[in-house]
């Protein structure tokens, strides 16, 4: 009798339970490695009721399957949408995607039939970030990739991208080998981390007075190469840097900050993404060291300004790096989709991350427009000779087959290489400011008003 | 310099560790801790400390441990600062301080922390993996009471709110899913545990993430320390406090809300051992973990005190991460980490051992702090600060498998 009492209790325990994750799990949670859960539900489905997918329906029999196929056009994308990646990248970029393949579904779809959008989540993981890239592959048939924002994934992901011809624009990876390796298959819409770094040593010298820089990086395959070059470039201009890595996660920094504070430097970047740069920005603050005592780029991040000033809430007088157009420059389309995405999210701006995303689906869905097939072959043709109008500005792929880097008489990196992604100095010069409202100090071009040096 | 001495020290503790438990075992005396007293005096005075300890073969006396242990860490220092003679942590003896006084605090929470993970396992011999989402889960609860839900509630109410609410998850988990491993239903209770325990860690982490989103929340500093000059405000050399800073001896500061979360973690310990020691569920629950069989012949029902001992495990997690989210952001998964230092500690402390789980807290905040602060490389010191622990764990597991205070096997 108890015995069957307790097994009950069990029971109603455990429904419970799975009818709490089945209400809250589609809202934020994607899982690789079980199909059915890991398939995010295309936000214009309503207008695709033929493509629901029951549980275990991967044993469907192949005509259906090529039925399916021949009914929608399947875009795989990728995005961190669980630890250690960075979440809160992950679900900008989930949402910079719906509101992309609405406007694609709204405008007729893709060469006459509806998209259809696997998102996929890497968990900023490479080896994750490969099982995804082979499920989408092999299991979802889909003809073309977008997305991601880590660059340690990109690397691996490029691989697979290479072994089975499939299309990729990278979104948000930023480090130089990912289209260095000259793959047909590999392009991207995200700035280089070299390029980023040389933007920064210059901002850096333009301020006048700084010798020594301490550079606090991420132990990953984005901040280890992106603390060098940023390194180089600095010495270049004779300025020195030091170089503190952690790993992501890392909560406390106090010992690295007092080390930092023992190499007296004139300026700290921060190369460290995610929650982990809140940590280190406001324990240097309150050690002393922090955006208003000495001047700091602080990560990204701070962009997302309400939860900036949350976390960090001596972090006034801070830098921060934008990528995408300044919002005097906005386009239509930068206007457009900056307002969708705040209706959204509700958040006050956009972060780069998010216009990259909406990007790289839209961009994608052009070219397989333009290529008039799902032939991966056209579709690169097709890629390399867009030019779209988007959140970023004007998108081309000018390093290519056809003018490929010896020719044009540049790097490597620059293959299939977006070349122009604005990217400006913002800087925080009130506590609370809202992001939008940072001003600009960088470059000439852009800018909106003077820094305000801490000290001077 | 350091390399060699390095490998001085290893070769020596090995021959030691190998030699000396078979020549206490020929000599038929008692083998406990040989295996340790050996490794640790091979590091420190190399075959003459060993031809000593085999020589004379005394008793091994907490004294025969403290010793060569002492004198191990001394010579390693000195090789350290001869090599490196510039390091902040040769040269600067505010640093060391500083450093030192940092990883005391951060140590002591970290107990607190592992005492909860250490008392489920005393007394329900469950490790349990879903110790890290409640320490996530208390800092998440005082951020929504005192930030969201009531807004301008004192921190230290939400504090007490958070206790009781992972108090009360424990004790409902416990009752629904530990419960049945004592009444023969579960076949492999063990295995039964760890995988219930690793399923309700997921299920707490991805719930959260389901409900908060992945945004990083922090929580205000919940105390505002008053302006204090003291001796005297033209000179204020001893202490120096001002709302965000606490500064002693005119070179160590702290932020005060690591103070504080250092004073809610004493007060927190304090109870603790009170409650343990000095009331009567108190010493119901020791006798649990000392004998089940004997304590329930003495009319004390075993299974009241594993709910009882599961629910205090889950909220002194919660209290730790409680007083951390002032200190650090929060975001759904940072238990993760959390729970695995957790682990290393109790481990060193010896699994189940009160005390070894504060010792080894303060063990590891210490270790932690001087490695990130002394290791020359800037680019590995930090990176490494989960390796640190790491070592420590090791080097336990393979000198003195029970743990510092752990029982005998």
């Amino acid at each position: 009798m108890l015995r069957s009492r307790r097994v009950w209790w069990l029971l109603a325990a455990l429904t419970a339970l799975v009818l709490a994750l089945a209400a809250c799990a589609p809202a934020n949670v994607q899982q690789v490695g079980s199909p059915p859960a890991a398939e995010e539900e295309a936000p214009g489905e309503e207008a695709m009721p033929a493509q629901e997918e029951a549980p275990g329906e991967e044993a469907a029999p192949a005509e259906e399957a090529a039925m399916e196929e021949a009914e929608t056009i399947k875009i795989g994308a990728l995005a961190p949408l669980s630890a250690p990646g960075s979440v809160t990248g992950g679900e900008a970029m989930k949402a910079a995607f719906e509101i992309a393949l609405e406007e694609i579904n709204e405008a007729g779809g893709v060469l006459g039939k509806p998209v259809e959008l696997i998102l996929v989540d890497t968990a900023g993981q490479p080896e994750q970030g490969v099982a995804a890239m082979e499920k989408l592959i092999n299991e979802d048939k889909v003809v073309a990739v977008v997305g991601e924002y880590h660059s340690a994934v990109g690397l691996a992901v490029k691989e697979v991208a290479r072994q089975y011809h499939i299309p990729v624009v990278f979104a948000e990876t930023w480090n130089d080998d990912i289209t260095a390796s000259m793959y047909p298959e590999v392009f991207r819409i995200a700035p280089l981390s070299s390029e980023v770094a040389a933007v920064d040593a210059k901002f850096i010298a333009s301020l006048g007075g700084i010798e020594k820089v301490v550079i606090m990086t991420e132990n990953t395959g984005y901040g280890i190469p992106a603390a060098e070059s940023t390194t180089e470039r600095l010495a270049e201009l004779g300025i020195e840097a030091v170089t503190f890595s952690a790993d992501l996660g890392t909560q406390d920094f106090s010992a690295i900050i007092e080390r930092i504070k023992a190499e007296e430097p004139d300026m700290i970047l921060v190369l460290v993404t995610g929650e982990t740069s809140y940590n280190f920005e406001q324990q240097a603050a309150e050690a002393g060291i922090g955006p208003q005592d000495i001047p700091m780029i602080c990560n990204q991040v701070a962009g997302d300004s309400e939860s900036y000033w949350k976390n960090v809430p001596d972090g006034n007088l801070c830098f921060y790096r934008r990528i995408g157009l300044p919002r005097a420059l906005y386009t239509p389309e930068t206007q457009a989709f900056a307002e969708k995405y705040m209706a959204r999210t509700g958040k006050a701006d956009v972060e780069s991350y998010a216009m990259e995303a909406y990007d790289s689906l839209k961009l994608m869905a052009q070219a397989i427009n333009e290529a008039g097939s799902t032939d991966a072959d056209a579709i690169i043709e097709a890629l390399e000779n867009i030019e779209y109008q988007g959140a970023l500005g004007t998108i081309t792929f000018p390093v290519n087959s056809k003018n490929p880097p010896e020719a044009a008489g540049v790097e490597p990196k620059w293959w299939h290489q977006f070349p122009k992604p604005a990217i400006t100095m913002v800087q925080y010069q009130e506590p609370g400011q809202d992001s939008k409202d940072a001003v600009v100090v960088f470059p000439e071009e852009y800018k909106t008003g003077e820094p305000i040096i801490p000290g001077r | 310099m350091l390399a060699y001495v390095l490998l001085w020290m290893v070769l020596w503790a090995m021959v030691g560790g190998v030699m000396t438990p078979r020549i206490y075992a020929r000599k038929d005396l008692d083998v406990a801790n040989t295996g340790l007293a050996g490794a640790l005096m091979g590091a420190a005075l190399g075959p003459f400390g060993l031809a000593l300890l085999w020589w004379r073969s005394p008793k091994l006396t907490g004294r025969w441990l403290a010793t060569p242990g002492v004198l191990a860490v001394l010579l390693f220092a000195a090789a350290f600062a001869r090599t490196y003679p510039g390091n902040l942590c040769v040269s600067n003896g505010s640093f060391v301080v500083t450093q030192v006084v940092n990883g005391l605090i951060l140590g002591l929470i970290y107990g607190l922390m592992a005492l909860g993970l250490t008392l489920i396992f005393s007394i329900l011999g469950v490790v349990s993996f879903s110790h890290g989402e409640f320490y996530m889960i208390g800092g998440m609860l005082v951020y929504y009471m005192s930030v969201v839900w009531l807004p301008g509630l004192n921190p230290l109410v939400a504090l007490v709110g958070a206790a009781l609410i992972t108090f009360l998850i424990g004790v409902v988990f416990e009752r629904l899913f530990l419960r049945v491993m004592n009444t023969g239903q579960v076949e492999r209770p063990g295995e039964y545990a760890i995988l219930v325990t690793f399923g309700l860690a997921f299920f707490l982490q991805y719930l959260t993430l389901a409900l908060v989103g992945a945004t990083p929340k922090k929580a205000p500093r919940f105390l505002d320390y008053p302006r204090l000059d003291w001796p005297s405000p033209e000179n204020p050399w001893l202490l120096r406090m001002r709302a965000g800073t606490v500064e002693f001896l005119d070179t160590v500061s702290i932020a005060t809300p690591r103070v504080t979360a250092a004073l809610i973690a004493m007060v927190m310990l304090l109870i603790l051992m009170w409650f343990l020691y000095r009331t009567w569920i108190g010493k119901a629950l020791r006798a649990v973990s000392e004998d089940r069989q004997a304590a329930a012949v003495t009319g004390i029902n075993p299974d009241t005190m594993n709910t009882l001992a599961f629910g205090m495990g889950t909220m002194l997690a919660g209290l730790s991460g409680a007083s951390l989210v002032q200190v650090f952001s929060w975001v759904p998964w940072v238990g993760t980490l959390a729970s695995a230092r957790a682990f290393v500690i109790i481990v060193l402390g010896g699994m189940g051992s009160l005390p070894g789980a504060f010792v080894g807290g303060l063990i590891v905040g210490l270790v932690e702090a001087l490695g990130a602060g002394c290791i020359p490389d800037p680019q590995r010191a930090a990176a490494y600060i989960p390796a640190y622990g790491m070592v420590i764990l090791t080097l336990v597991l393979l000198l003195k498998p029970t743990g510092l205070f752990g029982r005998e096997l």
